[in-house]
């Protein structure tokens, strides 16, 4: 591939000696759609501002297709924006949203017309040209808000939790249309969120932000069985996070540790140097195992019926509160009180390193 | 049974009852209210149209008499010239200082924002003799008592007030989002401000000056203090024309007043209340 559609290097931003980014790095290729995914208060739209240049970093280096635009307005670096609160101009109607950036940019008005007539076929709106954002139902409306951003062809799209102010079954509707026009354009993405799900479902690669760093980043699928440490995993995946006493690396990417009295054998593609945990997903947690699974002597605190699994919270012996997600039929006698024994595979198991504070 | 049901039945005939009285109670509390409200002004409107040369009610004629006489009074028609400069005067300056502050108010980090908004409405907070007295003693130091552009000020020291109030709550609802968008789909800094943010606050700009017009139109206290002989504005002249003799013309004055100052007014708070 080319150079990159976007590179940050070392960028910090310091708000009165308080670091909202802590020397961030991150590079989108292009036709790449990246998430940044993290907690609020982790630093993530403050990155996206510093992209879209409505803040200066207080150090370090952004690049939009090999050039440095830190200087530029942002007028000048060839970026869309899509808010969570869609900002769609309430005194223009659908077309002229949706052409605002090609007129600026002084198209000829026959170009415009073209132009917005593919985007509304692209988008599913037809014949919605002369309507105004008032008219539009809150999931047209992001599709406008999509559209205005895609229209000028830009680098990079920055959205900034786009589908957060929709009701639930309509996002998953709307993480699907994204997808497919994000495609259909090859546009690059670079895209905030805090919500796990749609990170998974959108992203070729996320970043997990934590405290104003990348603390992982990799394709949604690795990411997720391999976290890069204690945080990711707990953040991304929802692991429970066990103690570890010691533990010993091999050459196989495994490691064999000791946990809770045990000695299991598990996978440690992270390789970590100083203190670790084990990283146990709710749903690798089973009713029964062979003699090489971890095994769990717990107490139930609380269950929660959703469907076809059950949400189960019980607390350890030596590792506190830890949440398994069983089938439904097979955890029936999981009442509040019981004492039960689980069981972890050894390959369910991942020995990261613990998050750094 | 049949006794529950007729205690029933009791219980709910007393409870209309009581229903009954209490909104019959209401619409002779409101009916009041309005009658005192309104029946000076339709006093004053009566009066306008009597035919004669002295208060009397009812009149004992009829006619456009004092309508005639105000229009060929050139004592009148010269207040109202002045009173329309003045208060056109004030508008525009009202305008150009306000909506920019209430810009800086709402959209900066500029340090001492609030204090500039509190600062920017004290004209309207301060007890207006208090504050007329004050603007004497200033006006008089910088020479421009009893002067245009001292009245202009002055009138100015209340309508901006007004205009920072209807503009900075025009623009919390416009957020500021839009221009950021604006600016990245490839719009300078003055067109996404210009283009979104003023153009959607053009409905409140337009009623802001209204009102502050009829705020300096309708002034009748600071122009007693600052203003000279010469600077008789409309309402000064009708406090004059009442204190010195009483002629039905202010009636004709008074009347027209009304009806243009509450075109002015409705018109503003329309477009303010109007649906985007």
């Amino acid at each position: 591939m080319s150079e990159p559609a976007l590179e940050l290097r070392g960028v910090v931003k310091a708000y009165d000696g308080v670091m909202a980014l802590d020397g961030v790095d991150l590079e989108v290729s292009p036709g790449e759609l990246v998430t940044l995914l993290g907690p609020s208060g982790s630093g993530k739209s403050t990155l996206l501002s510093i992209v879209a240049g409505f803040e200066a970093p207080s150090s370090g280096e952004v690049s939009i297709r090999g050039r440095d635009v830190l200087r530029m307005a942002p007028a000048e670096r060839e970026v869309g924006m899509v808010f969570q609160s869609y900002a769609l101009f309430p005194h223009m109607t659908v077309a002229e949203n949706l052409g605002y950036g090609l007129k600026v940019r002084r198209h000829a008005r026959v170009d415009r017309a073209r132009r917005v007539g593919e985007l509304l076929d692209l988008l599913r709106l037809p014949g919605y040209g002369d309507r105004y954002p008032r008219q539009l139902s809150g999931g047209e409306q992001q599709r406008v808000a999509l559209g205005r951003a895609l229209a000028y062809d830009p680098e990079i799209v920055l959205m900034d939790e786009p589908l957060g102010a929709l009701d639930r079954s309509l996002r998953a509707e709307m993480e699907q249309e994204l997808r497919r026009i994000q495609h259909d354009l090859s546009a690059t993405v670079l895209y905030v969120t805090h919500d796990q799900h749609e990170a998974l479902a959108l992203s070729d690669r996320i970043a997990v932000m934590r405290a104003g760093r990348v603390v992982g980043i990799g394709a949604p699928e690795q990411l997720y069985r391999e976290p890069t440490d204690g945080f990711v995993a707990r953040f991304f995946a929802n692991a429970n996070l066990l103690p570890v006493d010691s533990f010993e690396l091999d050459a196989a990417g495994m490691a064999t540790v000791r946990c809770l009295g045990q000695r299991v054998r598990c996978r440690a593609p992270a390789r970590p140097a100083g203190r670790a945990v084990l990283a146990v997903r709710p749903r690798s947690l089973r009713r029964h195992g062979d003699e090489r699974a971890l095994k769990l002597a717990a107490t139930v605190t609380e269950t929660l019926l959703l469907g076809d699994e059950r949400r189960v919270t019980l607390e350890v012996v030596g590792a506190g509160p830890v949440v398994a997600l069983l089938d439904a039929r097979d955890s029936t006698a999981m009442a509040p009180g019981a004492a039960v024994e689980l069981f972890a595979a050894p390959q369910e198991a991942v020995l990261v390193p613990e998050e750094r504070e | 049974m049949a006794a529950d049901e007729t205690v029933t039945a009791r219980r709910l005939r007393r409870t209309r009852t009581v229903d009954r009285v209490a909104r019959t109670a209401g619409v002779a509390i409101a009916t009041t209210a309005l009658v005192a409200m309104l029946a000076p002004v339709l006093l004053t409107v009566l009066v306008s149209f009597s035919g004669d040369d002295f208060f009397a009610f009812p009149p004992e004629s009829w006619g456009l008499r004092q309508y005639r006489e105000l229009l060929e009074s050139p004592l009148w028609g010269a207040a109202l010239q002045l009173s329309f400069e003045v208060a056109a005067a004030v508008a525009a300056l009202s305008v150009a200082i306000g909506v920019p502050a209430a810009y800086a108010i709402q959209r900066s980090r500029l340090p001492g924002r609030h204090a500039l908004y509190a600062a920017g409405l004290t004209g309207m907070v301060i007890p207006i003799a208090a504050f007329a007295v004050a603007l004497y003693g200033l006006l008089s130091q910088l020479g421009l008592r009893g002067t245009f552009v001292g009245l202009v000020l002055a009138n100015a020291t209340l309508a901006v007030p007004v205009v920072l109030i209807v503009i900075t709550a025009a623009l919390s609802r416009v957020p500021p989002t839009l221009e950021l968008v604006a600016m990245t789909a490839g719009a300078s800094r003055l067109r996404a401000s210009l283009g979104i943010t003023v153009r959607l606050l053009a409905p409140a700009i337009v009623a802001s000056t209204g009102l502050a017009f009829v705020t300096s139109f309708e002034e009748a206290v600071l122009v007693n203090f600052v203003g000279g002989v010469e600077q008789t504005t409309l309402p000064r002249a009708i406090l004059d024309s009442a204190r010195f003799g009483t002629s039905p013309v202010i009636t004709a004055i008074a009347t027209l007043m009304m009806a243009g100052i509450g075109l002015v007014a409705i018109g503003s708070v329309r477009l303010l209340g109007r649906r985007r």
